[in-house]
């Protein structure tokens, strides 16, 4: 027993090692050592010879917060961008996935065909898609403009991806291509639902909204906190939206991704760059615990 | 399935009011084909107006002018043409970020396989301390922002090439690397869901028998997974395919990958638009291709691996 164990955990050892080492060499050591670098001042001058960058412990935290430097006040705002972001596409895109995962639920012609034709804007990729809409959102030959003064509901072309409307355009662009992924979790949700409770809620003289709120929501509960859980994640790595669909020039719209590749590999500053991604992961982890910490209090009540 | 279970109360009460029911049950259709068409037009009009674009002459889509009805934008092309599709090569070298993206994409693809198969095997079959501590490893470096590594892991390289010689920016293997280690984490979670499904019994057998636990992975897991793996290979190409933060930086003339090549059809001096929907369309089919042939195996790993995960 101790001798076969043993031999065992060698073995499984030498299975796991490979993506270890890998992991390890790409995640584990950057991040570690990313947080390292975000004490040193650290630019394009002390990377010749990094180990004699001056180390400032806290100084670029102090740079962000302290509310003196200009740098810092515009990485708060790309950290409030990213809320406000999150804060609409989340809930929107979760509200357009449960209605349209509804109807997929029904019996129709061509279902399966549908099915499939509504998850090309998830598998469509990143720079197809944003590319795509930044040509829909130009102003003098986009198609959003020409629809909208057709209709009649405004009389000059907008523009869209410069100054303050840019985010509603990356926020309006990214719903559409993030709903299909919540409508595929929540279809799997829903095809899970046993047809008795329905039929048992029916006995009980339930109507149809008493159904939803009573069957359906209430069992698609844990899917939902799941696709919350990723949404949350995934909220915080966006980068491809804004840099495609803003073409580079992300101006008053930037989030944290955009502003800290703008620091540190235009202006050079990776020690400062480093600082703000630090703050940004601090940022993730604490979100996810909170979200972890309710969703297990939820199993135990 | 459920439609049918819904009807048979509505049947009993066909006796009771016969016509409201029924002009009920075709209002609920006619509701229900509306939506799912509506549905349609949001998720396809984008693409429809990526392919009229395609086919139109620069010349049309700079003159273009939402202000002016004679020169609106148009869905249907003033002159078709094929131009954009024939001379796809020629204002930026997309052929050659292609190629690129399909050396990186299928190495990534090989590679993520080989590993993650391995690492899920020992998940899935083998009990030894630590083994919480691994798959929450795995899984926690999907918390991190890709920037969050990306300053660090540069300078990792730049210093590799100072101190050892030997280059990783801009080359395959750096890319391959990098790609294959984004992808493993979901793809050892996904395959390692999978195996769990398969029956221990069909591998204890198998060793038993006289196989060792390599000769058991080879023999008798990798066959059974095989959809497992399919969808882990796919999801890999993709991604790698699709990949556009850690290119922009890592990847110059020499391998330059189509996700952040196509970002050179607008420049300061001219946007051409005609040929970047032709290359956006170009550069989406292998994905599309691959997508169409698995998505069974892709859903359900999505499914599987996104709420057990």
């Amino acid at each position: 027993m101790g001798t076969s164990s043993k031999a065992k955990r060698v073995k499984a050892f030498w299975f796991i090692l490979p993506a270890a080492i890998c992991m390890l060499f790409v995640h584990f050591i950057p991040i570690l050592w990313g947080a390292y670098i975000s004490l040193l001042d650290l630019d394009v001058y002390t990377l010749a010879d990094w180990t004699s960058a001056p180390f400032v412990r806290l100084g670029n935290y102090i740079k962000l917060f302290s509310g003196k430097f200009p740098v810092g006040q515009r990485f708060l705002r790309s950290v409030y961008n990213v809320f406000i972001y999150g804060l609409v596409t989340i809930p929107v895109g979760y509200v357009i996935g449960l209605l349209v995962a509804l109807l997929l639920n029904r019996e129709f012609i061509g279902r399966t065909f549908v099915r499939g034709l509504i998850l090309l804007p998830y598998i469509t990729p990143d720079s197809v898609a944003y590319n795509v809409w930044r040509f829909i959102f130009q102003a003098r030959i986009g198609l959003v403009n020409k629809i909208l003064l057709k209709i009649g509901l405004i009389q000059e072309p907008i523009i869209w991806l410069v100054g303050k409307r840019a985010l509603s355009a990356v926020i309006i662009a990214s719903i559409w291509k993030g709903w299909p992924f919540a409508c595929l979790i929540l279809l799997a949700g829903l095809q899970g639902i046993p047809a008795e409770l329905y039929e048992a809620a029916k006995i009980d003289g339930a109507s149809a909204w008493q159904q939803f709120k009573m069957v359906t929501l209430p069992m698609l509960a844990p899917v939902s906190k799941t696709l919350l859980l990723l949404n949350v994640i995934w909220n915080f790595h966006a980068y491809n939206q804004f840099y495609i669909l803003l073409g580079g020039s992300v101006g008053e719209a930037h989030v944290p991704s955009t502003f800290i590749m703008q620091e540190a590999f235009t202006n050079l500053h990776y020690g400062l760059g480093s600082a703000m991604s630090v703050v940004l992961v601090l940022i993730v982890i604490l979100l996810i615990s909170i979200l972890l910490a309710k969703r297990r209090a939820g199993y135990e009540s | 399935m459920k439609a049918k279970v819904q009807q048979q109360p509505q049947l009993k009460m066909d006796n009771l009011a016969r016509k409201p029911v029924l002009t009920k049950e075709i209002t609920l259709r006619i509701l229900l084909y509306l939506g799912v068409f509506l549905v349609l037009l949001f998720v396809l009009v984008p693409y429809l107006w990526m392919v009229s674009g395609s086919f139109k002459t620069s010349l049309e889509i700079q003159a273009a002018d939402v202000t002016r009805p004679d020169l609106a934008p148009r869905w249907i092309p003033r002159t078709f043409t094929l131009e954009n599709y024939a001379k796809i090569n020629k204002t930026v070298p997309m052929l050659d970020y292609f190629r690129n993206s399909m050396i990186i994409s299928l190495g990534t693809m090989f590679f993520s396989i080989v590993i993650s198969i391995t690492a899920a095997y020992a998940l899935s079959r083998f009990n030894f301390r630590g083994k919480t501590a691994v798959t929450f490893g795995v899984a926690s470096t999907q918390l991190f922002p890709g920037i969050a590594f990306l300053i660090p892991y540069f300078i990792l390289f730049t210093l590799i090439n100072r101190y050892f010689g030997v280059q990783l920016r801009n080359t395959y293997p750096g890319m391959i690397l990098t790609y294959t280690t984004f992808a493993i984490p979901f793809s050892i979670l996904m395959l390692r869901n999978y195996l769990d499904t398969v029956p221990r019994e069909i591998d204890e057998q198998a060793q038993i028998d006289g196989c060792s636990s390599i000769g058991a992975l080879f023999r008798v897991i990798i066959p059974l997974s095989a959809p497992g793996i399919v969808a882990v290979g796919i999801y890999s190409f993709i991604m790698a395919w699709n990949e556009v933060l850690f290119a922009s930086v890592l990847t110059g003339r020499a391998t330059k990958t189509v996700a952040v090549g196509i970002l050179e059809y607008i420049t300061q001096q001219q946007a051409r638009w005609s040929q970047m929907m032709a290359a956006c369309i170009i550069i989406s089919i292998p994905v599309l291709l691959l997508f169409t042939f698995m998505q069974r195996y892709i859903v359900e790993g999505i499914v599987s691996g996104a709420t057990k995960g």
